[in-house]
Parts: C-alpha cells; sequence; structure tokens
C-alpha cells in the first residue's frame, strides 16, 4: 500500500476499518444466507420489513451502548430508558402536543437523562457501571410512577408506518447510521475514540474530555429513549418494563461486534454488525424450534466464543 | 549564543507532594535558537520542571514567565496556545485511530464543523516527512513499532508549529538511525528560532546536540552553564554527590557466609545473561537508571515472570524457582515497588496485613490460632518500631510504615533470601534511616538483601555489592571501595570510565 494521497485520507482510513471487520461481514452474511434458506419470506418486502423491525430497536440499543463502550464507559441503564421512552411516548401521543410533540418529549428525556448521567460520571469522577445501574432503578421508578400498568395511546397511523409493512425503520437505521458518519466526521465525534482509549493522552492534546464523555452519554440516552418510542409504536401502547432485556443484548451485541470492554477498541459499524448478527441468531435459532432456555443457553456461549476466538488467534499468530 | 530574551522560563519555584520538597528554588531559561539540556539522576525533579513548564503542574512559589511575561496560571491549554509542546515518556497515543488523526488530535483543521480531511492529510504529510515517517497516513498507530510511535508523537508535537518543544527522553525507544534522524531535525528547529529543552540519560547525545545544560541534584539547580569544553565524567560529576549524614548504618567487615544464590546465564524479561552471586550476610545493590531490567531481576528469580539459566544454585538446591510458591517455599521473598498495589490490603488492618502469609502456618486444625496471631503480630510490630495500635488500617499510616508492614508481614517465613523492588521510594528520612537498619539486621541475621535501587547514596553507603544494569545487561559489578557515586552513575549511563575511578566489569 502507497502512501495515501491527500485527497483520499478520509477513504483509505474508512477502507482499513472495514478491512479489520471482513471476518464479522462474512459470519453475518452467512447467517443471513442461512436464514433467507430457512425463512425465504424474508426477501419479500413485507418479510424484508418485519425483519428489520424486529432488528430495529436493537440496532438502536447497541449503538446506544456501543457509544459508551468506546468511550470507555459503560451503562446498565439502556433497557429502563428504553421503557421510559415508550412510557413518554404513550403519555404524550394522546395529549394536546400530538406526535411531534411526543417525539420531542422523548428525545428530550434522552437527552437530559444522558446529559445527567454523563455529567455525574465525568465530573464527579465515580465508575459509570455503578452510577447507570443507579440510574437504572431510579428511571425504572419513574416509568412506573408515570405508567403503573401497561397502556396509553399511540396513534394507529404511527404503528403503520414504522411498524408495518413497508422498510421504513430500515430507511430510518439507514439515515441514523449516516448522522453517525457525520459526527464521527467531526473533531467531538473522533475524540470519543481517543478519549476511550487514552484519555490522559487525549487531555494532555487538548481534547475536552469531560465534555467529550456528557455528550457520549447524552447522545446514548437519545438512542436508547427513541428505541422506546418504536417498541411503543410497535406494541401500540406504552409497557413500563418492556426495555428490561435489551440492557444485556445492547453489551452482548456491542461485544459480538468487536467492541473492547476497556475503551477506543471497536467500531461503530463493528457494533451494528454484531446486532445484526445477535438479531439473526436469535431468529435462526427460534426457526431451528430451539427451546427459549436452550436458545438463552446458545446466544451465551457464542457470545463467549466471539470474545474468545479472535482474543486467542491474536496470541497465537504473535506466538508463531 | 543568541540574545533574544527567552521564551519560557521557571522564576525560582518551588514545588512539593505531600510536604516533601521536590523542587526548592529552581530557575531555568529557554532561549530561541538554543539546545539546552536537562540533567539530574533519578528523582531530581526533572519531570516535576517539565510539567510545571508546560503548565500541567502550578507551582507553589516562584512564577513561569512566557516572553518575559509571568504567567499567573499556566493551563496545558494555555501553554499550547503561547506554543510550548511537549514530548512526554508516555506516549499521548490512541491506538485505533490512524497516524494523521493522532498526529492533528485536539487540533483538527475543520470545514463546516467537519475535520478537514484533505487539511489534515496535507499538514500530517508535512511533518512526517521531517521526521522520516514514511507510513501511510490511515495506518492505526497501534500497527506501528514502539520506536514508530514516538516519532508519531514527536511529529504530533510539531504539527502545532511550536515555539518551544520540550523532549523528555525522546530517544528511549528510538533505533540509531531514528535517533540520527531525531537529531538532526532538533538542528534545524533550532536554527529556526524554536527554543528547545531536551532531557536525556544519553550523554554523548547531550553533547552532540545541546549547548546549554542545567542540571538538577535533589531539587535545587547545580550548574547553569555552556555546555562548551565540558566532557562526560564532567557533567556525571555535577549530578552526584550529596550529603548522607548519619542516614547509613556502618557496614561491616565482611564475613562471609555460605552461598545463598549462584545464577549465571540468568536471564528474564529485559535482563540477559546475568551472573548474580549472593552469600548470607550480604546486602547486594541492583542500579541503573529507570527500567533497565531491575524489576525484571527479581521477578525472574522469584519466579513471577518466566526466567531461564545457564545454571543455578539458590540455598544448595539447583534449579530456579518454577513459581512464586517454590520461591517461598525455597526461602525466597519478595516485596513490590509498588506497595499500594501489590504488596498491602489497605484497609485491612495493620494485624491483618502482617499475618496474611502466616495465617495458614499459625492455624491448629484448619482454624486460626487467635493467641498465637497476637504474639507474633506484637512481636514482629516491636521488632520493626511500627508504632501504634496494629488494629488500625494500613492505609492510616505514611508511607515508609506502610513500607515496613510490606516488609514484616514476610519474616514470619524465616526467609533465607529478601528480594526487595526499590522499598525506600517515597519514604521519609527518618522512615529510610530505621529500613536501613532492618536490612543491616537481616543481613547480620545470616540472609541475603538483594535490593534494587533507584536512589545511588543508597546503593553506595548500604550495599556490600552493586550490580549496575544498562538495557537488560550487567554494565559493571562493584564491590568494596570500588562502589561510588560516580561509578554506578558513569555506568548506568554508559559512560566510560577512567583509570583509578575503580570500574570492574564482570568477567
Amino acid at each position: 500500500m502507497n502512501r495515501a494521497s491527500s485527497s483520499g485520507l478520509y477513504g483509505a482510513i474508512q477502507r482499513r476499518r472495514n478491512r479489520g471487520l471482513v471476518g464479522l461481514y462474512l459470519v453475518v452474511a452467512a447467517f443471513l444466507v442461512l436464514y433467507a434458506v430457512l425463512f425465504p419470506g424474508i426477501l419479500t418486502i413485507g418479510g424484508f420489513s418485519k425483519f428489520t423491525q424486529n432488528w430495529f430497536p436493537l440496532a438502536l440499543v447497541t449503538m446506544a451502548q456501543a457509544l459508551l463502550m468506546l468511550n470507555g464507559g459503560i451503562t446498565l441503564a439502556i433497557g429502563p430508558l428504553v421503557s421510559l421512552g415508550a412510557v413518554i411516548a404513550a403519555t404524550t401521543m394522546g395529549s394536546a402536543f400530538g406526535v411531534p410533540g411526543g417525539i420531542l418529549a422523548v428525545v428530550a428525556v434522552g437527552l437530559g437523562i444522558g446529559a445527567v448521567t454523563g455529567a455525574i460520571v465525568a465530573l464527579l469522577r465515580l465508575p459509570a457501571i455503578i452510577v447507570t445501574l443507579a440510574g437504572s432503578f431510579i428511571i425504572t421508578g419513574v416509568a412506573l410512577i408515570l405508567l403503573p400498568r401497561p397502556g396509553g395511546f399511540v396513534p394507529g397511523w404511527l404503528s403503520t408506518l414504522l411498524a408495518g409493512h413497508t422498510p421504513v425503520a430500515f430507511l430510518l437505521l439507514l439515515v441514523i447510521l449516516g448522522l453517525w458518519k457525520i459526527f464521527l466526521a467531526t473533531p467531538l465525534g473522533l475524540a470519543i475514540y481517543a478519549a476511550g482509549d487514552n484519555p490522559v493522552g487525549a487531555f494532555r492534546s487538548g481534547v475536552p474530555i469531560e465534555r467529550v464523555k456528557i455528550v457520549s452519554f447524552a447522545l446514548s440516552g437519545v438512542l436508547a429513549a427513541l428505541a422506546g418510542l418504536f417498541v411503543a409504536a410497535q406494541t401500540g401502547s406504552g409497557d413500563p418494563i418492556i426495555g428490561a432485556p435489551f440492557t444485556l443484548n445492547s453489551i452482548a451485541a456491542a461485544v459480538l461486534g468487536g467492541v473492547g470492554f476497556l475503551g477506543g477498541k471497536g467500531t461503530m459499524r463493528g457494533a451494528v454488525c454484531g446486532s445484526l448478527l445477535l438479531s439473526v441468531m436469535i431468529n435462526v435459532m427460534f426457526f431451528l424450534g430451539f427451546p427459549p432456555v436452550a436458545q438463552y443457553v446458545a446466544q451465551g456461549l457464542i457470545i463467549v466464543g466471539a470474545v474468545a476466538v479472535p482474543a486467542h488467534l491474536a496470541l497465537w499468530r504473535a506466538a508463531r | 549564543m543568541t540574545d533574544a530574551g527567552p521564551l519560557l522560563e521557571a522564576r525560582r519555584v518551588f514545588k512539593g507532594f505531600f510536604g516533601n520538597p521536590v523542587l526548592k528554588g529552581v530557575d531555568i531559561a529557554l532561549r530561541p535558537g538554543r539546545v539546552h539540556a536537562l540533567l539530574g539522576e533519578n528523582g531530581a525533579g526533572k519531570s516535576t520542571l517539565i510539567n510545571l513548564l508546560s503548565g500541567a503542574l502550578a507551582p507553589d512559589k516562584g512564577a513561569i514567565a512566557i516572553d518575559g511575561q509571568p504567567i499567573s496560571r499556566l493551563s496545558p491549554a494555555s501553554a499550547r496556545a503561547a506554543g510550548i509542546a511537549v514530548v512526554q515518556q508516555e506516549l499521548s497515543l490512541a491506538g485505533d485511530l490512524s497516524i494523521a488523526e493522532n498526529i492533528g488530535l485536539g487540533a483538527y483543521p475543520r470545514r463546516f464543523g467537519l475535520i478537514d480531511y484533505a487539511a489534515l492529510a496535507r499538514g500530517v504529510r508535512e511533518v512526517c516527512d521531517l521526521v522520516g515517517l514514511t507510513e501511510p497516513l490511515d495506518m492505526p498507530v497501534a500497527d506501528l513499532a514502539l520506536g514508530r510511535r514516538q516519532m508519531v508523537e514527536i511529529a504530533k508535537a510539531l504539527f502545532r508549529k511550536p515555539r518551544v518543544l520540550i523532549l523528555d527522553e525522546p530517544t528511549s525507544s528510538l533505533s540509531a538511525h531514528e535517533a540520527g534522524v531525531l537529531g538532526r531535525l532538533i538542528a534545524t528547529l533550532r536554527d529556526r528560532g524554536v527554543a528547545i529543552l531536551y532531557i536525556s540519560h544519553r550523554l554523548n547525545e547531550v553533547q552532540a546536540l545541546c549547548s546549554h545544560v542545567t542540571v538538577l541534584k535533589d531539587g535545587g539547580v547545580t550548574a547553569d552553564r555552556s555546555l562548551a569544553g565540558v566532557d562526560g565524567e564532567g557533567l556525571v560529576r555535577l549530578m552526584v554527590g550529596r550529603e548522607t549524614g548519619e542516614l547509613f548504618p556502618p557496614k561491616p567487615q565482611q564475613r562471609v557466609g555460605k552461598v545463598r544464590i549462584d545464577v549465571e546465564g540468568f536471564s528474564a524479561g529485559l535482563v540477559r545473561d546475568a551472573r548474580l552471586a549472593g552469600r548470607a550476610g550480604e546486602i547486594v545493590g541492583i542500579g541503573g537508571l529507570v527500567g533497565q531490567g531491575q524489576e525484571d531481576l527479581l521477578l525472574g528469580l522469584y519466579g513471577a515472570i518466566p526466567a531461564k539459566a545457564d545454571r543455578a544454585e539458590i540455598d544448595g538446591r539447583s534449579g530456579l524457582p518454577v513459581d512464586v510458591a517454590a520461591a517461598n517455599a525455597a526461602g525466597m521473598v519478595y516485596v513490590p515497588a509498588d506497595r499500594k498495589h501489590e504488596g498491602l490490603v489497605l484497609p485491612h488492618s495493620i494485624a491483618s496485613n502482617i499475618l496474611l502469609p502466616s495465617l495458614g502456618r499459625l492455624a491448629r486444625g484448619g482454624l486460626r490460632d487467635r493467641r498465637a496471631e497476637a504474639g507474633l503480630v506484637a512481636d514482629l510490630a516491636r521488632q520493626l518500631m511500627i508504632k501504634g495500635d496494629v488494629a488500625r488500617p494500613v492505609q492510616a499510616l505514611s508511607g515508609g510504615n506502610q513500607q515496613k508492614v510490606a516488609l514484616a508481614k514476610w519474616l514470619p517465613l524465616d526467609p533465607g533470601v529478601l528480594l526487595l523492588n526499590d522499598p525506600t521510594r517515597g519514604v521519609d528520612i527518618e522512615t529510610k534511616r530505621e529500613i536501613y537498619l532492618m536490612l543491616r539486621r537481616f543481613a547480620a541475621e545470616g540472609r541475603l538483601v538483594i535490593l534494587a535501587s533507584s536512589d545511588t547514596p543508597e546503593l553506595v553507603h548500604l550495599c556490600d555489592r552493586v550490580l549496575v544494569l544498562r538495557e537488560g545487561l550487567v554494565a559493571a559489578e562493584l564491590s568494596g571501595p570500588a562502589i561510588t557515586e560516580a561509578a554506578i552513575v558513569g555506568a548506568a549511563m554508559g559512560v566510560e570510565q577512567g583509570e583509578g575511578i575503580g570500574r570492574k566489569t564482570v568477567q
């Protein structure tokens, strides 16, 4: 490989990031093919729409989780934020504010909770895992106070738009990924990686690492709350505990996608692929007739394998 | 020499940490177009001075001045804005980001709020050409060898077009070729009027590159002069020698005990092909600059990292211990340098820390014998002059007393060999004296003490024999009157000593 020409630096960096993920891309492609063989319905518009609608909230929460893991943090409040997003959506959309007001409220709540959490972690220098664990209890409590049992109202047309027979969810995901790419091309976006990898070095280089952390938490909160809005539209109502499984699934998907626990390692595109892989795996196991318990066991084994195999391959290569 | 005023100065700066003075009224002035060397032994205060000059720390007293104007509160950001760039020893790079993204970090050119990758590539290409980095700019830094990463770090400093460039041991991980490139680069920058502060332990580099030198010793300036007409030995003389007072117990006349350790062709970590022998009753010092393999030597003997030897005999048994348990069984114990993380359980009491290695031995019928434990703790606390209630948590003690606890816990095992890694670092002078007395007494009891130390007077005045390591090799083995500060520092820095200084190489 020759010197990157001045105009092609950005493209060259992107290509190199993709190259490291070829293995993951192949595994995802193989599973997709297997899925299509088992369930050819995915190749129709309706089937594709349903499939991507199942994947969509997991993709969003995985992005929310990966954003923080790349910055050297983690969050255990994903699930409760999804629930709260669903509850806010279902309680505001029926009011005078309507759907636009509801969306605005969901985004504002996600942004606000994320920013406050981030400020506590960054400015008081507390461990993210503890702060978000505490936050998860508080957020769950608030969701249950707002809507003690599933209910609320989501307009039928919104459910049809997002979770009907058209791939709107998939298009929205593409838009969100595009926005992320633009954000990553700003100094602030790239600083998320730098500060996660080497916080002291980034600080010495003039990166405002506290601000970066707060922004990461705020964006993560928005993504999780939006996933909640989508789930509310999917189910047609708000459920104050519907998000619970998303916390650990978001971590699992990010890890499957090669995001490391120590910060700065991994890529967002890898994490999104990881969420797709997890989503496909769950579906495939379902269609193969695995009982739910066996699905959980298999899921766990696959995740440990996904971490162990690359790490030991690298060791083995280094030893040769 | 140039007549222009200094770009960056420290004026009579004082700085202490936890009541421990590190800098005691230091002056230094960096002038444009001059390469200024900063020399001093480990712990002389060089790093602290760099941190003051770059705004990472604020002085307790005195001032930092830029362009002759004292700055009341210099921050890293304002120092950068004033054109001060520092290349630190630890790298400030993010491994997964590309070379270009690392070099530009914190100073990206922007267009419409986005990073202008085209402009970044041009700027980065320019500084990479200066430092001789030919790797593709999109390559992640993690894929580079350590020396190349150091060059990226230097390019990163240049990318900000500094007026003052501070280089803290920039060549320690560079190949000879890379060091040559850096040397030419420094000359170019000097000719362009950049003020350069160059910290290095390699005196030949200092003599080749620098025209002025400031020597720090014990937090004070012992020389601030032109380098013209000063040779290597002259520089070493400026760095060594300090008041030792009554700090050290007298060395006994050599009483030769039985051989406790005898290894040949020993390699572990950085250490290559070392020969080490020690007898009961001896204190053997391991000296050298920081990180030349001292810790690896101790850990290798202790079975904590993989080690091999052509021949090894430890207390009459042949072979190195295979692991830490085997080393303990063979009567070897290790006291780590990082007592807070490796040596002690800080929130637990003094008593339970002391008892930790002995719990199994003192137990009767699988249960702890509280009375025997209390007796042992009281006995050790008295022997080691640990003052106060043994039920207090260890973290309530001063650093020196913590170190005494870390030492004490091994004594009930009656070890034949004590491996100590810099036991007096960060310890106050009075406790140092007590630790020295203790070590001397351990030796008198027939133990072998192997002491890695970053404190040269300690090696000179406490040890019966001293091995000086340099880049993993034993650069000198000194004994008796040949142990002088000049000989140790000279060997550590690779300065050839003339006749009469008493340097003796290993055969």
